[in-house]
């Protein structure tokens, strides 16, 4: 390519001219320039800078942007869409009751909504910026230009392309010479450069994308198929550690086990307990008829028993008692065949049993209700029994039962 | 941030009329009027029911305590940073953040009743009810008064001095010139920010935190201070409207300047929410009694409403409101969102304080006596400073830069 801004009439036939490149020293040369270029009315140019200049968009007569409409509705589109999502997968796909919350609780749901807001703007942001500046663009005219190359150090340059309508050889020229430019040069099309993509990124990105599907499949494989080889250890020294774990075989004690009994007879402090009516509802040996005296029985008690009734009790056994709990709900929903309905807590033999019977229940658990002498205080599963008492009570009230002013409401 | 000017911009800056005169007298005379005779007002209206005067009280100082270190950060974070765009509106900050002397004349205002030994407003003031409780036995090795007065004078004094230094020293710059200046108050800044941070976030949990001497969250300080940031940069936005609208400063603050104000305004809305959110969904998900109950108190009857009012109102709305750049730039819209912000963030801190025990929303003429009259002296006192001095600081050396600003 010659350089050709001092003789620009002369033209090699064969090749076709790009456009005019003017040069500038500084970005004030440069904004003058461009209001000039954009007053003589073109459409096809643009200007070309080390860093942003501040004011060039209205020098040059760029609208502003669509940018930012396309992040909006994106950004939006990411938080309803990841919204939905979450609403689907926890009330329609596969309804799961996570700590006691309601299906669908707006709170859990609003950092991946947030995260997802963010994500789809951000994303958006970033494609559309390619998309609409025409990137990756992989060779240009200019490329060929040496005096271009000074673009990203300390030259401004303005192309105006000869495809522009208004372009004209000596008009477009006499414009741009007005416009003090350090040179101007013509810029011819490339002809010479190969079109088509070279070989070699054609194939790496070829190379590259099948290999990025060997996990995959891999995955896939593993998941459909068995070996007889044992599993691959990556960290052995985390898979094989220096300890016991419990449950473990340790052949250096003679009973084998790795895990140690407490010698016979040891009572931890504060663990003792003796007071049989208390701890287990017995009074010599059969269950006890009558509350212990370490339990009140009086309002403030009925009430602990009723709150401790309502965490622990009610997702089985139901608000009232009756069997109809969630859990019990959810898997009568689920069709479960194997699932044995929670007991009636208003069952004539229930009611007649003695509260050391119903302690007992509650402590060690009865046919398939696990035991809830961890989870609940001592003097709390009386407080339940006391509760108990007062629910299966109510099934069976009369008139008289009911204080004074709550009566007449009745009647 | 900005290239190199051209000779013309300065040349417009140095044309600009940048001092106050007449104009603040008036604001001087009708400001303190208003707000000293409100402020007499609510005391006599309040006399009866001295409880709920204190708590209207709390509610209108720490909202002006908002208004005072919104404004001491603004202009330490500006040095901090060397920001170059934001000099011509530095000084009207400086003139806000060394108000703290009235700030902490109105904080006598909570103290004195303490020193006197009201419990109305604070449970760990009262010796009978410590001495029952657990927790609060437990929590009086920082909750007593001899060591809160301490934390007190400290915070105030410390805020005082950090205040007056930003604003004398750069008053002296304006006659004297040159980069010395700056760079001492970059180094003020730094350590300044550190403890700025510590005392706004102590000052947060002892006057409002404690209210509730049973409950704790860690998010508490920072929560307050989303709020103050959020009505420093309306506040000055309003003021920089105010005086431009006065012809004041009119060639040298211009649409870009109102346009960073305004994206900052935007930023702080989205980490108010974002900070509010981060304390509120720890709490319902653990579902802690000794957390949940102060949440539970803020969604019962009417403070339900409130609740969902700051989510709409200090959220939803602001942050569509000022999404887009021209509402950034233009001086009506982002004028209309400064005072919205700041009406909603005095909602904030009302549903704050006000709730303890649950009960319906006591919103009355006394609160809103004792809001008219702090703020009234806040900026009447500001006006009276601000008649000394140049409203723009001339003798920063990165001045020109600022004038010249541009958002790209």
């Amino acid at each position: 390519m010659t350089d050709s801004s001092d003789a620009p009439a002369m033209v090699r036939e064969p090749e076709q001219l790009h456009g005019l490149l003017a040069e500038y020293q500084t970005p004030g040369q440069l904004i003058t320039a461009a209001e000039k270029v954009r007053d003589a009315g073109y459409a096809r140019w643009d200007s070309f800078s080390p860093f942003p200049v501040h004011g060039i968009d209205p020098a040059m007569g760029i609208r502003p942007t669509i940018l930012p409409w396309i992040v909006f509705v994106c950004g939006l589109a990411g938080g309803t869409g990841a919204l939905t999502f979450q609403w689907w997968t926890s009330t329609q796909n596969y309804p799961w009751i996570v700590s006691g919350k309601p299906f669908f609780s707006l709170p859990a749901n609003i950092p991946i909504t947030f995260e997802l807001t963010v994500l789809a703007a951000a994303l958006s942001c970033f494609i559309s910026m390619l998309v609409l500046n025409k990137l990756p663009m992989l060779s240009h005219p200019l490329d060929r230009c040496r005096r271009f190359a000074r673009v990203t150090d300390d030259r401004f340059f303005i192309l105006v392309q000869a495809n522009d309508p208004k372009f004209d050889g000596r008009e477009t020229l006499n414009l741009l010479q007005g416009t003090t430019p350090r040179s101007i040069e013509r810029i011819l099309e490339d002809n010479e450069s190969p079109s088509a993509m070279p070989r070699g990124i054609v194939y790496g990105l070829l190379i590259l994308s099948s290999a990025a599907l060997v996990p995959f499949a891999l995955t896939t494989l593993a998941r459909f198929s068995t070996s007889e080889r044992p599993r691959v250890h990556v960290v052995p020294d985390m898979d094989w550690q220096q300890k016991f774990k419990p449950q473990r075989a340790n052949a250096f004690f003679q009973d084998g086990r790795a895990m140690r009994l407490p010698v016979d007879g040891t009572v931890a402090v504060g663990e003792l307990r003796e007071d049989d009516h208390f701890y287990r509802g017995k009074v010599d040996g059969a269950f006890a008829k009558t509350f212990p005296e370490q339990v009140k029985v009086d309002e403030a008690t009925m009430q602990r028993g009723r709150e401790r009734f309502d965490i622990y009790c009610t997702p089985c056994h139901g608000v009232d008692g009756a069997g109809q709990g969630m859990v019990h709900q959810r898997a009568r929903s689920l069709m479960q065949g194997t699932w044995v309905p929670p007991t009636d807590l208003h069952q004539e033999n229930l009611a007649y049993k003695p509260v050391g019977e119903l302690f007992d229940g509650i402590t060690r658990g009865i046919r398939n209700m696990p035991p809830y002498g961890r989870q609940i205080d001592t003097a709390d599963r009386w407080a339940v029994v006391l509760y108990l008492r007062a629910l299966q009570r109510s099934r069976a009230a009369t008139l008289e039962d009911v204080p004074g002013p709550q009566r007449a409401g009745l009647e | 941030m900005s290239h190199p000017s051209d000779s013309s911009h300065e040349a417009h800056g140095h044309e600009d009329n940048i001092v106050i005169d007449g104009e603040a007298d008036r604001l001087v005379k009708v400001a303190l009027g208003i707000g000293s005779s409100a402020l007499v007002a609510a005391a006599a209206l309040g006399m009866g029911d001295w409880a709920k005067l204190q708590r209207a009280y709390l509610v209108a100082f720490m909202y002006v305590l908002s208004l005072g270190l919104g404004a001491l950060w603004f202009v330490a974070i500006q040095h901090l940073t060397s920001a170059k765009w934001s000099v011509v509106v530095r000084r009207v900050a400086e003139i806000l953040a060394s108000n703290m002397v009235l700030v902490a004349a109105l904080s006598l205002g909570v103290v004195v009743p303490m020193l006197m030994g009201s419990t109305d407003l604070y449970v760990w003031l009262d010796h009978a009810k410590v001495e029952q409780d657990h927790m609060l036995h437990h929590k009086s090795a920082y909750l007593n008064l001899p060591f809160f007065v301490v934390r007190w004078a400290f915070y105030f004094g410390f805020w005082i001095w950090l205040g007056r230094r930003f604003f004398s020293l750069s008053v002296r710059q304006d006659k004297d010139g040159g980069s010395g200046i700056s760079t001492a108050l970059r180094h003020t800044s730094a350590p300044g920010m550190i403890a700025f941070a510590v005392t706004l976030t102590f000052c947060s949990i002892d006057l409002v935190m404690s209210l509730d001497a049973t409950w704790f969250s860690t998010m508490f300080g920072v929560y307050y201070f989303a709020g103050c940031v959020l009505a420093g940069y309306s506040s000055l936005g309003l003021a920089l409207i105010w005086l431009q609208s006065k012809g004041r400063l009119t060639n040298s603050v211009n649409q870009e300047h109102y346009h960073d104000i305004g994206k900052m305004m935007f930023a702080f809305t989205v980490f108010w929410a974002y900070i509010g959110f981060s304390q509120f969904m720890l709490i319902w998900y653990a579902d802690i009694p000794e957390e949940t109950h102060w949440y539970h108190w803020r969604f019962e009857g009417s403070w339900k409403v409130v609740s969902i009012l700051l989510l709409v109102a200090h959220f939803v709305m602001p942050f569509f409101g000022l999404m887009s750049r021209h509402v950034k730039r233009n001086k009506k819209t982002l004028a209309f969102w400064a005072v919205w912000i700041l009406v909603i963030h005095y909602v904030d801190l009302f549903w704050l304080i006000y709730p303890n025990g649950g009960g319906e929303v006591p919103l009355g003429v006394v609160d809103v006596l004792c809001l008219v009259g702090v703020v009234g002296l806040f900026f009447g006192f500001a006006a009276r400073r601000a008649r000394r001095v140049n409203l723009i600081p001339t003798g920063d050396p990165r001045l020109a830069d600022s004038l010249a600003f541009q958002n790209a």
